[in-house]
């Protein structure tokens, strides 16, 4: 346990290094940079961070809950796309009380993110096309679907850009201070995730199909029932994520509104092996370098875009570390044991 | 008649960024490398070709600089999939959004003003343009197209009729094999990705030379998912690549010519609905096999 924790450690701090070598390149101040970069986010903008990893965190469950259980499901972008769309649909005809008003908006946007998904699931399933392309070509026409939906039949009257009128505000979500109440959303579905992948027959069932297909299919597994269930789940895991985004911040859909969060899921699951808590300590640790980036460029002058080359490097470093360093270690302590012996 | 000949036209414009990935994409499903990062490469292959043109005034430039900005995504790529043994899906992921971030960040860093890149000039052939129809469709194009045919026959000849090319399939079918007879398979993977990188970079000057002057973020939009498709399709072979890149060129093109009718989002759409097309005849196909 404690070396998983310094290898994941040290692929970040290798990463952090590279990204002072690029800021000395350009001669800005890297110390002052990250220094900058925590304070802002840990300090006194931390709610921030907090309202920011919940797409991090719940687009990072997704793709960890999929690739565990062995679907591919790159089509994190556009489930979330139609599940905010779903959302914003539900947000601008609907007219209910708060307590009603919510909860129905976030099932649409699980519902149109699990339509997405469902898609690709099905795709598959009657003709074995692989959910790997499927879910990315369906990725771009979300993209192209909903910017269309936002620029003619959702489009608000003398805007500038493609834009909906916002929505009632018995949809949006509640707020404390500056804390949104989609935290408290994520923290539901964060436990209830981990609670199904690793207490729960199915959740045992999807693990093990991840594995290895056939030794479940042998072991009595119904391997094409869970692809389903996991592909509708992880979409609406997805489309839940667009329907907080949408609620939580701009109350209306937006032109590139899910552009930010489009992949930061899938290398959040990378990152976190796949593993349920690693994603959401992942997804916070996303969060903060994105919500440090704005305090970054403002004092050290370092631009924000940074931090997505910063992500991708960490990303590649932590997990080729991961296989070398474990290698390493095994070799270490082999050697450690062979002098032992020679004792 | 002008339609057709646009269409035709508009087809070449468009087939030609993902055949030419593509192409790169076949070399390395020959030498069995599960590659995904084209379109990474050709995305930092399209930002290096503008800088390089804008700063020395030059296509020539221009293109050099492209491979040699692919060639330094290949380079990651063999470090961290080859010599560190990662897996190779979650390398070519992480390389693509290494290289969108980064393309964006040194974009918002480095000023490339459109009005001083120098594009990749188109050919004309005087004898062939007096020819009435063929002349139009034949002659006139950007220089990268007759590369890209010139490219599909040399990397038909060099994976089917050379040495290399037979190293390079035993590297797929059998790498255990091919280290025993005492050819490094590594360095045989290693060569297939450079030469990936090379095709990658010369379709992203394409992109940023070619179809439009100067270059936007994220500009590639999905043509090295596409690319890869197509590989999957063929199986690698080049001229099915071709014929595939052609058809996915063909419905992009349709796609500009259907904008009088449909509003462009869902005109934009097509060559993704294409692939999907594409793959769904592609698994019938494979289902008639297995019950045959």
């Amino acid at each position: 346990m404690k070396r998983k924790v310094m290898i994941n450690l040290i692929g970040i701090l290798l990463a952090f290094i590279l990204g002072a070598v690029v800021m000395l390149i350009q001669r800005k101040d890297p110390l002052l940079a990250y220094a900058s970069l925590f304070e802002y986010s840990l300090g006194k903008k931390f709610v921030y961070t907090l309202n920011k990893s919940v797409p991090l965190v719940l687009t990072g469950l997704s793709a960890t809950v999929a690739f565990a259980s062995g679907p591919v499901n790159l089509g994190q972008p556009g489930q979330l796309l139609i599940g905010a769309l779903f959302a914003t649909i539900g947000g601008l005809y609907l007219k209910l009380p708060a307590v009603l008003m919510i909860p129905v908006l976030l099932l649409l946007a699980m519902i149109g993110g699990a339509l997405w998904s469902g898609i690709a699931a099905l795709c598959k399933h009657f003709f074995r096309m692989s959910e790997f392309i499927t879910t990315l070509m369906l990725n771009m026409i979300a993209d192209f679907f909903t910017l269309w939906a936002i620029s003619y039949p959702l489009f608000e009257k003398d805007a500038n850009h493609p834009q909906t009128p916002p929505i009632s505000p018995t949809g949006w979500m509640p707020e404390w201070g500056n804390l949104s109440s989609s935290v408290l959303v994520m923290v539901l579905v964060f436990a209830i995730i981990g609670w199904v992948m690793n207490r729960t027959t199915a959740g045992y069932e999807w693990r093990i199909s991840g594995q290895n297909s056939l030794f479940s299919r042998l072991g009595g597994v119904n391997v094409n029932k869970n692809y389903l269930v996991v592909m509708l789940l992880t979409g609406a895991l997805a489309g839940l994520a667009g329907g907080l985004v949408l609620m939580a911040g701009p109350h209306r859909f937006i032109k590139d509104m899910g552009a930010n969060y489009a992949w930061d899921g899938v290398m959040i699951a990378m990152v976190a092996n796949s593993g349920v808590f690693l994603t959401l300590i992942f997804g916070l640790f996303f969060a903060v370098l994105q919500t440090g980036a704005t305090g970054m460029q403002l004092t050290a002058l370092v631009p924000r875009e940074l931090i997505q080359v910063l992500q991708a490097v960490i990303v590649l470093i932590v997990v080729a570390g991961r296989g070398y360093f474990e290698t390493l270690f095994a070799r270490l302590e082999a050697r450690r044991k062979m002098k032992g012996l020679a004792k | 008649m002008k339609i057709i000949i646009g269409l035709i036209n508009g087809m070449l414009t468009s087939a030609t960024p993902i055949l030419l990935a593509a192409l790169g994409g076949s070399v390395t499903y020959y030498a069995g490398i599960f590659n995904i990062a084209m379109e990474g490469m050709m995305l930092s292959g399209a930002f290096f070709a503008a800088l390089g043109s804008y700063y020395y005034h030059s296509w020539v430039v221009g293109i050099f600089f492209a491979i040699l900005g692919a060639l330094a995504m290949a380079l990651i790529f063999i470090l961290f999939a080859v010599v560190l043994k990662m897996d190779e899906f979650i390398t070519g992921i992480g390389l693509n959004l290494l290289s969108l971030g980064l393309t964006t960040y040194l974009v918002r860093q480095i000023d490339i003003p459109v009005t001083g890149i120098v594009p990749i000039p188109r050919i004309h052939f005087p004898g062939l343009e007096q020819v009435p129809v063929l002349g139009e469709i034949l002659s006139g194009h950007n220089l990268v197209v007759y590369l890209t045919l010139f490219a599909v026959i040399s990397i038909h000849y060099l994976v089917f009729k050379t040495r290399y090319g037979l190293r390079l399939r035993a590297s797929g079918y059998n790498r255990t094999c091919l280290d025993t007879s005492g050819v490094s398979a590594n360095r045989i993977r290693i060569s297939s990705l450079l030469l990936c990188g090379i095709l990658c970079g010369l379709a992203g000057a394409f992109l940023s030379l070619g179809v439009v002057e100067g270059f936007t973020q994220g500009m590639s939009a999905g043509k090295g998912w596409i690319s890869l498709a197509a590989v999957i399709l063929v199986s690698g072979s080049p001229v099915g690549i071709a014929l595939i890149s052609l058809i996915f060129g063909f419905t992009d093109g349709l796609g500009l010519f259907l904008q009088q009718d449909l509003p462009p989002q869902f005109t934009a759409m097509v060559p993704y609905i294409a692939t999907l097309v594409a793959l769904f005849v592609y698994s019938m196909r494979m289902k008639k096999k297995l019950i045959a």
